[in-house]
């Protein structure tokens, strides 16, 4: 944590408790209630509902989403909230319409991934953590993905791009503008498809490898 | 070190198995219950070992996170070899076994505590100058003893928000945070309110509650003294005083009939702050809230300082001689027409001085402490039926309860530390809790959150489902056998109380009603009852058909009916009640209770009325008739610490002395006397009420052997068959539960009780 | 020794991830063959094979599953870990996404040696694609009756499969943070043996637990195929069988290769294509966890437990990183322990504080403000976190900054003293121009 951006607000009273909103739809406390099947407690569902909220909300969650959370899994505020801060994957602010995760980890980080961060850095005129303006990219590094020797490998949504330089990185930038897919929702979407038996042969997994024409596909 | 009141707790939570094993620390040989940990164990043999996550009363899960209390174990295998373990252990969570070797300060572990408390201290501030805790600070005393003498961080620390305000009570200090995660564990183990958990991770991990927002808890004060840092603070207190500066004062909270053990920080007669004091029978190292910023009143600027006759209108202040010449020219005119109304709050020798007052010198056996209206004339049917009045069990008792039933109660507001225990006994001894109420709560700290089965019942069907619970027993007989008991009567009375009947007139499905009734099956069954109950209309059938449950399932000890008010209980035993003297000794005459008084005052048949400490026109039960009564009566006489509304009404002010300017005893709801003591002096014409009660009691003609609080125990201690032996030198530190003396054994009975369907009526009450 | 294909047998089949064609090349026949034996029997079948845990440990796997009480009312389960989340490993990664059914075929049969009705695969959050492969194996198990009751007709083999992804944190690979995460709480480590129970005895909601590595399930599969005594022909006399190796890094065919154990380090080198971009400096043959060897010492090392632990490192999880003459080894350092004070769960002062320390010293090295002593600190705080943190993690994130001191001490001295990298301009990793990394990492 910076020292300074945290010194910033600096509130006289408690704030009021988030207001007890609803988004989760029919079909999600559905699936939710079927993912709690899963285990002998309904708290173990924490994660699945937190992604099912995720996709709820927008692809990231807000105070309101996790007391949703919260009260269908019987848990306080402060034990959902614990878990949601603690996995990188919860985004705890709004995300731009495609998430670019460079990973910069030691493979990587030989084999150019600094390079594509900085190109991007230029190229998108965001710094990391950032977004763009339009809302189109955010920017971030990313630990370890597990593909090294695929590098350098940039996660966008529920996908792996691998091979990434920054001579075809822009290509990538290009074809994902166009795309519909790999959205933080479509992630979180995805995430929980997984989680219910029987969604397999619906799953689009490895089948859309060559979704995007163009840009590197995974090396298998 | 050993005296910071952190480590004030003796015995583990972990309750070790009674198999004892032998251990080596430090080349003692010694014998430990076998699973006990290390730092316990250690302690058998005078070895301190440094800590500041480990806390006997919380669950180990979370603990051994600080790791300053590594020691070296090597374990014994059964053919004698010593193997010692590759990598230190935390002592906090180490079982003992048979054959361990422990070491506690090898050059290793020096040079490790050193290292833990350098990166403990990397990122905290060091703000000790300005930091309420600075003087009483385990990180202190800790550095101190075992720290390095410098830090070769160079790097920029960590940083937040100071002083970030978490409650009305509580302000949390991010920075000096060691995350040792006693304050999380809390809210889980203890208060059961989960409102604190560790956000984010890594070395951004923080404490946190609602994404900031407000830390809802009934107990949220224990944390700060949990805290083994600055890093929660109170308040109230925050850079008010140095510790050193604090003179301190054992006491008894004020505020409930538990009597928690607390001690009053004070300074230049002005109360700082209140801190828990160790007490295992009653609130083990715990307060509520209410008792730990609820004694503000003590130090207020309101309180009144001298006496105030109340002349056409006007308050005019006058000394103590003035007042007395008017009271007693005033009791000397009125004769028996006079009545006495409080004692709740006052102690057990200002009770008594209050009652020979009246019952020696004026004649009149008109004085009740009670405001609730209901009680019948003393709890005689529950003595009568059982031989006790108020609580069968100790507080400590209920921990070893099977399954509890609370009805009628908000406990976590009326009885804290009865709260605390029941929720002991869930979550550390598996016991069940059955929770009815005729309202349910929304409070974050709640029985139901734990109950196995919540009954919200419709108000005043409390017989209903009593009886309802009653013929699930005996239908699916999971009554234990009684030969002793004739039955077929009640049985007769209770087949119409099918779980179906049951459900149309308490609203509560039948089937929950089947499972809460098989939860009652596994004895020991304690039963605690609270105000919705207490202050019913037909709550004396309502405690006899809970008399009919115990007696069947075979708890005839465990009703428990606490009283409200500090010393309810210590009252009643002096004798404030119009039907039995001290230890409930039947007089020979029954005056009148506390609602026929304020009758009689309201109809002007009452010549006189003594208020002692009671706010009658805003505390009893029918505010209307009490207002009335104040107004119409001639000549009201007031003994409080505050200008109260009752007050404004009387005649004549006696300003009294609070709990921190008195000694004195006050007896709790677990019948338990305890000790206070005089802290400081407010004001020189402040009494307290005994003084003035033995005073009168001289001009009047009557004797005044009275010289201190002391004498009248001494005299209480003769006179009160159930306090003989109780003196100042026997309560000690923690106090004496008094006992009923033996009686032959009541012969366990059965008493019929209807059901009369609600009174709109009572609701209003 | 050298590549041997046990796991990887069919790993260019096309369509291996159906289940027909798996069957077709000779799936579920270890789970029928486990099915028509003694429970206990498949256990002895595994402890004749001599398998050893593949997620780091190196723990022998049998144990393990014997540990397991044997009272079969009790709920017992089996977790598969696949939370593959130490830097260079990608094993875990192409097992499931091409041979989820032989993962899934073993972790069926751990549940039949174990008396374990359900089965949870962890998969890391970020293995979307790879998830869906393992969802689509579990559900064409079950349509084939692998999966359910009475399993292949045996009276009281029921067995369930389930997938439980995680959310973003390597500590949640380490099997008791893991058993925290899956039972939906922070993924803090909980305690261990002897503070309390061994998982094989209260794991999750306090029932016996079994957690194995993904790759150490599709052994156990290859096992039960072939026959323990078949498995334990290969590798060494203590490192039975074979293992997948993730070759990363400045070679020129990077890729999981599958070798026998015991095979010497400069062979699977010289398989993968040797080192690539200039001459080769070191390599880190098992994760970023383990320590750094330099190249004039890698011709002494075989691939098993026991040479590379003589050797001054470890086999791990066989995520083998090959570096050429322009990585600066303090830059990589610094990234790793970067990598590891973002990925510490902050429960034990040790590793919380520690590795963030460290960190900041390799910045402060590595930005010029080295100082005189600065390497003898890192070691001194390496040795105040090394062994007295509460879980592996604060070992792990001392090892490589011990070893590469070790071994490459001038360079760090060089660093301090010139404030400038010793293999000057293009060094690797790059030094990136940012403000405050970690704070970029944790907003993400
Ligand atoms: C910090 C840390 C991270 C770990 N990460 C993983 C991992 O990503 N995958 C894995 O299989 N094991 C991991 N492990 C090892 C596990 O704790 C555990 O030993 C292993 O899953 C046991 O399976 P095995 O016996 O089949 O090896 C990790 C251990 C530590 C201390
Ligand atoms: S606030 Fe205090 S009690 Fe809570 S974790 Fe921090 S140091 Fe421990
Ligand atoms: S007291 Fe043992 S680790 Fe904190």
């Amino acid at each position: 944590m910076s020292p300074s951006n945290n010194l910033t607000e600096r509130p006289r009273e408690p704030k009021p408790a988030p207001d007890r909103e609803r988004r989760f739809s029919a079909q999600s406390i559905a699936e939710l209630e079927e993912i709690v099947t899963h285990y002998p407690e309904r708290k173990a569902a924490c994660l699945p509902a937190l992604w099912i909220a995720q996709r709820e909300y927008g692809g990231y969650l807000t105070t309101s989403a996790i007391q949703e959370v919260a009260d269908y899994l019987g848990l306080s505020y402060a034990e959902v909230e614990g878990v949601a801060t603690f996995y990188t994957m919860y985004n705890l602010r709004p995300r731009g319409r495609h998430h670019l995760e460079v990973c910069t980890c030691l493979t990587c980080a030989v084999l150019g991934a600094y390079d594509i961060v900085h190109k991007l850095e230029h190229e998108l005129g965001v710094g990391i953590g950032q977004t763009t303006a339009d809302g189109e990219f955010t920017l971030s590094e990313a630990e370890c993905l597990n593909f090294c020797g695929a590098a350098t490998v940039v996660q966008v949504g529920d996908r792996y791009f691998t091979h990434i330089t920054s001579e075809n990185v822009m290509g990538l930038i290009d074809e994902l503008r166009r795309s519909e897919n790999y959205t933080p929702a479509k992630l979180a979407d995805a995430i929980v498809k997984i989680l219910i038996p029987g969604s397999g042969e619906s799953g689009g997994g490895s089948s859309d490898k060559e979704a995007l024409q163009g840009a590197p596909g995974p090396m298998l | 070190m050993s005296d910071n009141r952190l480590t004030q707790t003796e015995q583990s939570l972990n309750l070790p198995s009674e198999k004892r094993v032998k251990i080596k620390i430090n080349g003692i040989q010694v014998e430990v219950p076998s699973g006990e940990n290390i730092i316990e164990a250690a302690r058998r043999v005078g070895t301190e070992i440094p800590f500041f996550c480990y806390h006997a009363r919380l669950s180990k899960g979370d603990a051994a996170n600080c790791r300053m209390c590594l020691v070296e174990v090597s374990t014994t295998a059964p053919d004698g070899t010593v193997r010692k373990m590759p990598k230190p252990q935390a002592a906090c969570t180490m079982p003992a076994a048979e054959g361990m070797v422990i070491e506690t300060e090898t050059p290793a572990l020096v040079k490790d505590r050193k290292g833990v408390l350098e990166l403990l201290l990397i990122n905290h501030p060091l703000d000790c100058p300005v930091c309420d805790r600075g003087g009483e600070c385990p990180l202190q005393n800790n550095t101190l003893f075992y720290g390095p003498p410098t830090s070769r961080y160079i790097e920029e620390k960590r940083h937040f928000p100071k002083a970030y305000p978490l409650s009305e009570f509580v302000v949390f200090d991010r920075e000096r945070c060691i995350h040792c995660a006693r304050c999380t564990r809390f809210t889980e183990d203890i208060s059961g309110d989960a409102q604190l958990g560790f956000l984010k991770r890594g070395a951004d991990m923080e404490v946190g509650t609602f994404a900031q927002t407000s830390f809802i808890s009934k107990f949220s004060g224990n944390v700060i003294e949990l805290c083994p840092v600055g890093a929660l603070l109170s308040r109230t207190y925050r850079f008010k005083a140095r510790p050193w500066d604090l003179l301190t004062q054992r006491s008894i909270c004020s505020q409930c009939s538990n009597g928690c053990n607390i001690k009053l920080d004070y300074r230049v007669n002005q109360l700082q702050r209140v801190n828990a004091r160790l007490n295992e029978a009653v609130n083990e190292e715990w307060t509520c809230d209410k008792g730990k910023f609820g004694h503000e009143y003590v130090s207020s600027p309101e309180r009144l300082q001298t006496p105030m006759h109340k002349r056409d209108g006007e308050w005019v202040a006058v000394d103590w001689t003035e007042a007395y010449r008017i009271l007693v020219g005033r009791l000397k005119t009125s004769g028996v027409s006079v009545a006495g109304i409080g004692g709740a709050k006052a102690t057990n020798e200002d009770n008594f001085a209050f009652q020979k007052l009246f019952r020696q010198v004026l004649r009149s056996p008109n004085l009740d402490h009670r405001m609730g209206r209901y009680q019948g004339p003393t709890n005689s049917l529950m003595h009568n039926r059982f031989g006790y009045h108020t609580m069968g069990n100790a507080i400590a008792d209920l921990e070893n309860m099977q399954t509890l039933l609370v009805l009628g109660a908000d406990l976590q507001d009326e009885q804290p530390m009865l709260f605390l225990r029941i929720r002991k006994a869930w979550r550390f001894k598996s016991a069940t809790v059955v929770y009815a109420n005729d309202h349910a709560t929304s409070e974050t700290t709640n029985v139901s959150d734990f109950a196995a089965a919540n009954l919200i019942y419709k108000p005043g069907s409390e017989i209903a489902l009593l009886h309802g619970l009653l013929n699930v027993l005996i239908t699916e007989n999971l009554l234990p056998e009684n030969p002793a008991l004739d039955l077929t009567a009640l049985k007769r009375s209770l087949v119409e109380w099918t779980p179906e009947r049951t459900e149309q007139e308490t609203g509560i499905p039948a089937s929950e009603i089947t499972v809460a009734a098989r939860l009652l099956q596994h004895s020991p069954t304690a039963i605690i009852v609270g105000k919705t109950v207490t202050e019913h209309a037909s709550y004396p059938d309502i405690v006899a058909a809970l008399g009919n449950l115990v007696t069947l399932t075979g708890n005839i000890g465990n009703l428990n009916v606490p009283g409200l008010e500090v010393n309810s209980q210590g009252a009643a035993d002096m004798g404030v009640l119009p039907d039995v003297g001290p230890g409930y000794v039947p007089t020979a005459e029954t005056g009148m209770s506390t609602h026929q008084i304020l009758e009689s005052a309201a109809d002007r048949m009452l010549q006189t009325l003594w208020i002692v400490g009671a706010d009658v026109v805003n505390d009893y039960c029918d505010p209307e008739l009490a207002r009335r009564a104040v107004e119409n009566c001639p000549f009201v006489v007031v003994n409080d610490l505050f200008m109260t509304d009752t007050a404004r009404l009387a005649d004549l002010i006696l300003p009294i002395a609070s709990v921190a300017e008195k000694d004195g005893t006050y007896t709790n709801c677990e019948r338990r006397v305890q000790r206070i003591y005089r802290a400081f002096d407010l004001a020189p014409d402040i009494k307290p009420d005994w003084l003035i009660f033995t005073e009168v009691a001289a001009q009047m003609g009557g004797e005044a052997n009275y010289f201190s609080a002391r004498d009248i125990l001494r005299d209480i201690g003769e006179k009160v068959p159930h306090y003989a032996g109780i003196t100042p030198k026997t309560l000690g530190e923690s106090g004496v539960r008094w006992n009923y003396p033996a009686t032959e054994p009541k012969p366990a009975a059965i008493v019929p009780v209807t059901y009369t369907a609600p009174v709109r009526e009572t609701l209003s009450v | 020794m050298g590549i041997v294909n046990l796991l990887f047998k069919n790993r260019l089949v096309p369509n291996i991830e159906e289940i027909e064609v798996y069957e077709a090349h000779g799936g579920y026949v270890g789970l029928r063959r486990a099915a028509g034996m003694e429970r206990q029997a498949v256990i002895d079948e595994i402890k004749a094979s001599g398998l050893r845990g593949r997620g780091g440990a190196g723990f022998p796997t049998w144990i393990k599953w014997n540990g397991l009480p044997k009272n079969y009312d009790a709920p017992h389960y089996v977790i598969c870990n696949a939370d593959e989340g130490e830097p260079g490993t990608y094993k875990d990664r192409e097992l499931m996404l091409k041979m989820a059914h032989t993962l899934v075929e073993g972790v069926i049969l751990a549940g039949y040696a174990t008396h374990s009705k359900k089965g949870y695969i962890y998969i890391r959050g970020e293995y979307v694609e790879v998830a869906w492969q393992v969802r689509k194996a579990i559900d064409q198990a079950y349509k084939k009756g692998y999966l359910g009751k009475n399993i292949l007709g045996v009276e009281g083999f029921d067995f369930d499969c389930y997938i439980h992804l995680g959310a973003g944190s390597y500590e949640c690979g380490e099997e008791s943070a893991l058993m925290s995460s899956l039972m939906g709480e922070r993924g803090n480590p909980r305690l261990k043996f002897p503070h309390a129970p061994l998982p094989t005895v209260q794991g999750i909601w306090k029932a016996p637990t079994l957690v194995n590595n993904v790759e150490s399930f599709c052994a156990a599969t290859a096992v039960m195929t072939i026959g323990g005594e078949e498995y334990a022909k290969l590798g060494t006399e203590k490192s039975k069988g074979t293992k997948i190796m993730s070759v990363s890094g400045h070679v020129a065919r990077p890729a999981n290769y599958e070798i026998e154990l015991g095979t010497p380090l400069l062979e699977l080198l010289r398989e993968a294509g040797g080192v690539t971009g200039g001459q080769l400096k070191a390599v880190i043959p098992g994760g970023s966890s383990v320590q750094i060897v330099p190249a004039d010492r890698l011709d002494k090392i075989n691939l098993d437990y026991e040479s590379c632990g003589a050797n001054g490192t470890l086999l791990g999880s066989g995520g083998f990183m090959v570096f050429n003459d322009r990585t600066d080894i303090v830059l990589l350092m610094k990234r790793t322990s970067e990598f590891y004070a973002h990925e510490s769960c902050g429960k034990c002062t040790p590793c919380r504080e520690g590795t963030r320390w460290l960190y900041k010293i390799l910045d402060r090295i590595t930005s010029g403000n080295g100082q005189p002593g600065d390497v003898e600190l890192l070691l001194d705080v390496c040795s105040q976190i090394d062994g007295r943190s509460y879980c592996g993690l604060g070992d792990a994130a001392c090892w490589p900054i011990v070893g590469a001191i070790k071994s490459f001490r001038p360079e760090f001295e060089y660093w301090i003293k010139n404030k400038r990298s010793p293999i000057g301009e293009n060094a690797l990793p790059p030094t990136p121009e940012r403000v405050n990394p970690l704070l970029t990492l944790t907003a993400a």
